[in-house]
């Protein structure tokens, strides 16, 4: 049960000359809600894909519970998965995707499915082309979870969503991680669908991996420093600045650092979870040089 | 896998079997009255010379609603592999990539490799179970009037009959399944299956079905009693053509050659074939030893350019086939 549900060795995806991740090194623990967060277009959904094997690396490798994605039915029945703007077929009903589910996975648990379906109030006469955006999501996180996954992943699965449906959705997410104990990797470009489930973060701009770790290790080695100006060359080592802004009198630093910092001419503050993301999305748009750490 | 891939099919194969179930019945009504016609017009019961009894059967059933029945069943049997292709191959796989459904089935407990495979066995076996039954019943519906008349040897008759539509269907499925993979929308894989179809079946009688089977080749005295073509250009240069051919045949090749072997090609002479008209030059023709030479298909190759387009296009499916399992394990990802 301590092996990584997800390892990933400088893995690498290109289309063409666009390089969507890059040098990728990760091992994810088992047993966390692990959120993925980034901008737009960051690679996150390249990641991910990579992981249910959608994709292949252009380099490097990936390894999720132990095996190569999608390698064969095994493999694929221990993850579950679902995909950005949740796919149905259109034409099926409620209940015609719950028969195919049954048909397709071997572990597939028609009791939870159709308790799901019940609970949610839907019609399983209905045909899934005329659910709503959040109704569909429903479904489709519903035909993951009846597999009865050891892994469940979703891409920006609330994305689509209204805030109601966004917490409906991250309700039901929650109730199946307690029930089952599985993993979760989900993604999302805003931190808020994040903050309340996730107890590991990754933080992925523009194709590279710039922070991961446990929300609780992250939070308890980062801090935000106020105090004169001045320049943050002259911080004793150990400190590492993720950002910094000035006025004209005064500095702000996010800065990382695994010792707790006592330095009297700074006011110290422990910062959120958007805070240092945030501080790590400003840097990576700042600085050209690649920043490459892990906390295990 | 298989009941899913059913499910999917469900439609397109009730409209199919309907769309078969008019056609037996315009069969069934027709066919009574070809039956009737044959028995009333003699040719059943004929022995030695049966032309006048042909003609007469041959002129009932070319009028009426079984000419319109034999001409529309030609037609449907060159246009049901093409909307097999259409309707079935190209939306199979380019309607999930388009609506991003593949990523949904790509992550059930089954490989893509199976996925796909359940896919294009439930499709070509519905291909080929449709246009097979519609080729036999179109066969044998008509096979008086193609024994009358209708040689089936011939080039617009013989992808019509036996079972080159069966493998001309399963052409067709495979072509729309990837040309629907490599487009990945279903409108535009409709029109390249289409077009695609269209080149590979015109192209058989034009360049390929006559080199099937060994030609036969003939040389005969020519027979001036029945001239096709006979017409003089300039410098007095000749063309003189037979329209005696063996029977039921497909001839590929048909030249007027002189004692010497070479292609007859005048000169006219002045005297005989000028102003006193065609009897007179046919005359003078028939002084120069000339002789018809002949390459052609003759019926009883029939079956063997049958099973050896059948198994070109059977090849050509296996073919496309393997390369949509190549495409979708190693370069779909």
């Amino acid at each position: 049960m301590s092996s990584p549900v997800l390892q990933a060795e400088h893995l690498s995806k290109r289309y063409g000359r666009r390089e969507a991740l890059s040098d990728c090194t990760l091992s994810i623990p088992p047993g966390h809600v692990v959120g993925l967060v980034g901008p737009n277009g960051a690679g996150k959904t390249t990641l991910l894909q990579l992981a249910v094997g959608l994709l292949r690396p252009t380099a490097g490798t990936i390894t999720v519970l132990g095996g190569r994605p999608a390698s064969g039915g095994p493999q694929l029945a221990k993850v579950g998965f679902v995909a950005q703007d949740a796919p149905t077929y259109a034409g099926l009903s409620i209940a015609d995707h719950l028969r195919f589910g049954a048909h397709m996975n071997p572990g597939w648990n028609q009791q939870l499915a159709a308790d799901r379906i019940a609970q949610l109030g839907l019609d399983p006469s209905q045909k899934a082309g005329k659910l709503s955006g959040g109704q569909r999501a429903q479904l489709s996180l519903t035909l993951a979870i009846a597999k009865t996954p050891e892994l469940l992943i979703l891409d920006e699965p609330v994305a689509s969503l209204d805030p109601l449906a966004r917490r409906e959705f991250l309700q039901a997410l929650m109730g199946f991680v307690a029930d089952r104990r599985a993993s979760v990797i989900l993604s999302s470009h805003l931190v808020s669908d994040l903050e309340r489930v996730c107890d590991y973060l990754i933080v992925l701009v523009a194709s590279r991996v710039r922070v991961a770790g446990e929300v609780e290790n992250l939070l308890a080695t980062h801090y935000r420093l106020i105090g004169p100006r001045r320049d943050p060359a002259d911080l004793p080592p150990g400190i590492d600045v993720i950002e910094a802004s000035y006025t004209d009198r005064q500095s702000t630093l996010i800065v990382r650092s695994a010792a707790p910092i006592h330095d009297p001419s700074f006011a110290v503050e422990l910062i959120t979870m958007e805070d240092l993301v945030l501080a790590y999305m400003a840097r990576a748009t700042t600085s050209r040089q690649p920043v490459l750490e892990t906390i295990r | 896998m298989t009941w899913f891939a059913w499910r999917q099919f469900r439609i397109p194969s009730w409209i199919t079997a309907a769309a078969l179930l008019a056609v037996a019945v315009l069969l069934a009504i027709t066919g009574h009255n070809l039956v009737d016609e044959w028995n009333a017009s003699g040719a059943a019961t004929c022995h030695g010379d049966c032309g006048g009894a042909l003609t007469t059967f041959i002129q009932r059933a070319t009028t009426g609603a079984e000419g319109i029945a034999f001409q529309l069943t030609t037609v449907l049997l060159y246009a049901m592999p093409a909307l097999i292709g259409i309707f079935w191959g190209a939306p199979m796989l380019a309607r999930e990539l388009e609506s991003g459904t593949y990523r949904l089935a790509w992550n059930q407990s089954i490989t893509r490799t199976r996925w796909l495979g359940t896919k294009l066995a439930v499709g070509g076996a519905a291909s080929a179970l449709s246009a097979g039954l519609l080729s036999w019943a179109v066969t044998s519906w008509g096979h008086h009037l193609d024994h009358a008349r209708y040689y089936r040897i011939l080039p617009v008759m013989f992808g019509a009959r036996g079972i080159v539509p069966i493998g001309y269907a399963l052409f067709a499925f495979a072509l729309g399944v990837t040309m629907g993979m490599l487009i990945r929308r279903t409108v535009p894989a409709m029109a390249a299956t289409l077009a695609i179809y269209v080149a590979a079946v015109v192209s058989m009688p034009l360049w390929v079905r006559a080199h099937l089977a060994p030609a036969v080749h003939g040389t005969m005295p020519l027979d001036l009693s029945s001239i096709d073509i006979l017409s003089i250009g300039q410098n007095s240069v000749m063309t003189v053509r037979s329209g005696v051919t063996p029977s039921n045949a497909w001839v590929l090749t048909n030249n007027t050659i002189t004692p010497s072997g070479k292609i007859f090609t005048g000169p006219a002479d002045p005297t005989h074939c000028g102003d006193g008209g065609p009897r007179e030059c046919i005359q003078w023709l028939s002084t120069l030893g000339l002789r018809e030479r002949l390459t052609y298909q003759p019926a009883s190759h029939f079956w063997q350019l049958q099973w050896m387009e059948t198994g070109m296009f059977v090849a050509a499916a296996a073919l496309l086939t393997a390369f949509c399992f190549w495409f979708i394990r190693n370069r779909l990802t």
